[in-house]
């Protein structure tokens, strides 16, 4: 079996378990699937951890929606409060705190990668013997390790 | 991502984004039903824990949902969603001071898709190993397989949400699906 059509039925083995390839795709992988007991053993275990995801409870988009959709707007309400109450006693003549953290209650949404962006993603990568540290390959070393991946393993019973 | 009972073409995520913005409710709601299995499942793969993953799912939302401004025309709502919820998912698991092994204990509280009366003893023996395999896996080759699997992400989106390039996301992808064929073997 030749290693690039190998190469390119796994990339669509995703698509295929998922039902999302136009028909030439799908002949073009179960027609190399025939003779390939490799990309046949990869699509398998594809639809296994497919069959196996895990199911999503039920009450679950009803928590998101009472909670993360009324919610949200919680912090504006609080932030026009305050400074409601910051203007009524600036105009009384009160003084207030010029201390921001007071005037702005809100924490104001970062993206994604807060403070924590240091530790994110600390690598788990030595837990499996053998396996290389991918974190620390550059692109192009890892492009080139796929490749001896896709390639050793497609040259296997195929 | 077809919703059935919604008429005519679907609204894009951007547009129910923008509508979100301007505090339509239903928007969000819209959004929250297109994606939370997804976010769900980003999160179980790290807390391994139902109730902790419906935490981190919640708050990622809101956090989301919050930040809606920020997010840009450009990009992903979904990626951006999953990234927010791995980030969140992490420090879930930091402040509950969870090491994975501990949390392997609390697997059998998630119910698994395939669990019905057509699913036969053997394809759930093979499935529950092809599970714990994966839980092994290092956390971007994890993510990597279940995103693209699961979830049907590009190694784009996926390299997005790890915060590597797409070229990493690919040889993570291809590299955990080599280890748990070996594993599995
Ligand atoms: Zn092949």
């Amino acid at each position: 079996m030749n290693d690039t059509e190998c190469g390119t039925v796994r990339e669509l083995i995703p698509d295929f378990v998922g039902s999302r390839l136009a028909a030439e795709e799908v002949e073009r992988v179960e027609g190399h699937v025939q003779a390939c007991a490799e990309c046949l053993a990869e699509l398998e275990l594809a639809q296994v951890l497919l069959a196996s995801r895990a199911s999503v409870p039920e009450e679950l988009l009803e928590r998101i929606m009472r909670n993360s959709v009324t919610e949200r707007s919680a912090p504006a309400r609080t932030w026009w409060g305050v400074s409601a109450a910051a203007i009524a006693a600036l105009a009384l003549g009160i003084g207030i705190t010029s201390d921001p953290a007071q005037e702005l209650p809100v924490e104001v949404p970062g993206f994604a990668y807060e403070a924590e962006e240091g530790e994110i993603w600390s690598s788990e990568d030595g837990l499996l013997a053998g396996a290389p540290a991918l974190d620390e390959l550059s692109d192009e070393a890892l492009l080139q390790l796929l490749d001896e991946l896709t390639v050793g393993s497609a040259g296997g019973s195929a | 991502m077809k919703d059935e009972e919604r008429q005519g073409p679907d609204p894009s995520d951007l547009e129910l984004v923008q509508r979100g913005r301007s505090g339509d409710d239903a928007a969000l709601g819209a959004l929250a039903k297109r994606h939370h299995a997804a976010a769900y499942r980003v999160a179980l793969s790290f807390v391994r824990e139902d109730d902790l993953a419906q935490d981190v799912v919640q708050d990622a939302f809101l956090k989301a949902f919050r930040a809606l401004g920020e997010f840009r025309a450009d990009a992903s709502f979904r990626t951006w969603l999953l990234t927010i919820t791995a980030n969140e998912a992490k420090g879930a698991l930091r402040r509950k001071g969870r090491r994975r092994e501990t949390a392997l204990e609390d697997a059998s509280e998630v119910r698994s898709e395939g669990g019905g009366p057509a699913h036969d003893a053997m394809m759930r023996d093979e499935a529950s190993r092809a599970r714990r395999m994966l839980e092994q896996l290092p956390e971007k080759q994890r993510l990597s397989v279940t995103l693209r699997i699961e979830e049907g992400l590009s190694f784009k989106e996926i390299g997005e949400v790890i915060g590597s390039s797409e070229g990493a996301a690919r040889a993570n992808y291809f590299h955990g699906i080599r280890r748990l064929r070996e594993l599995m073997e």
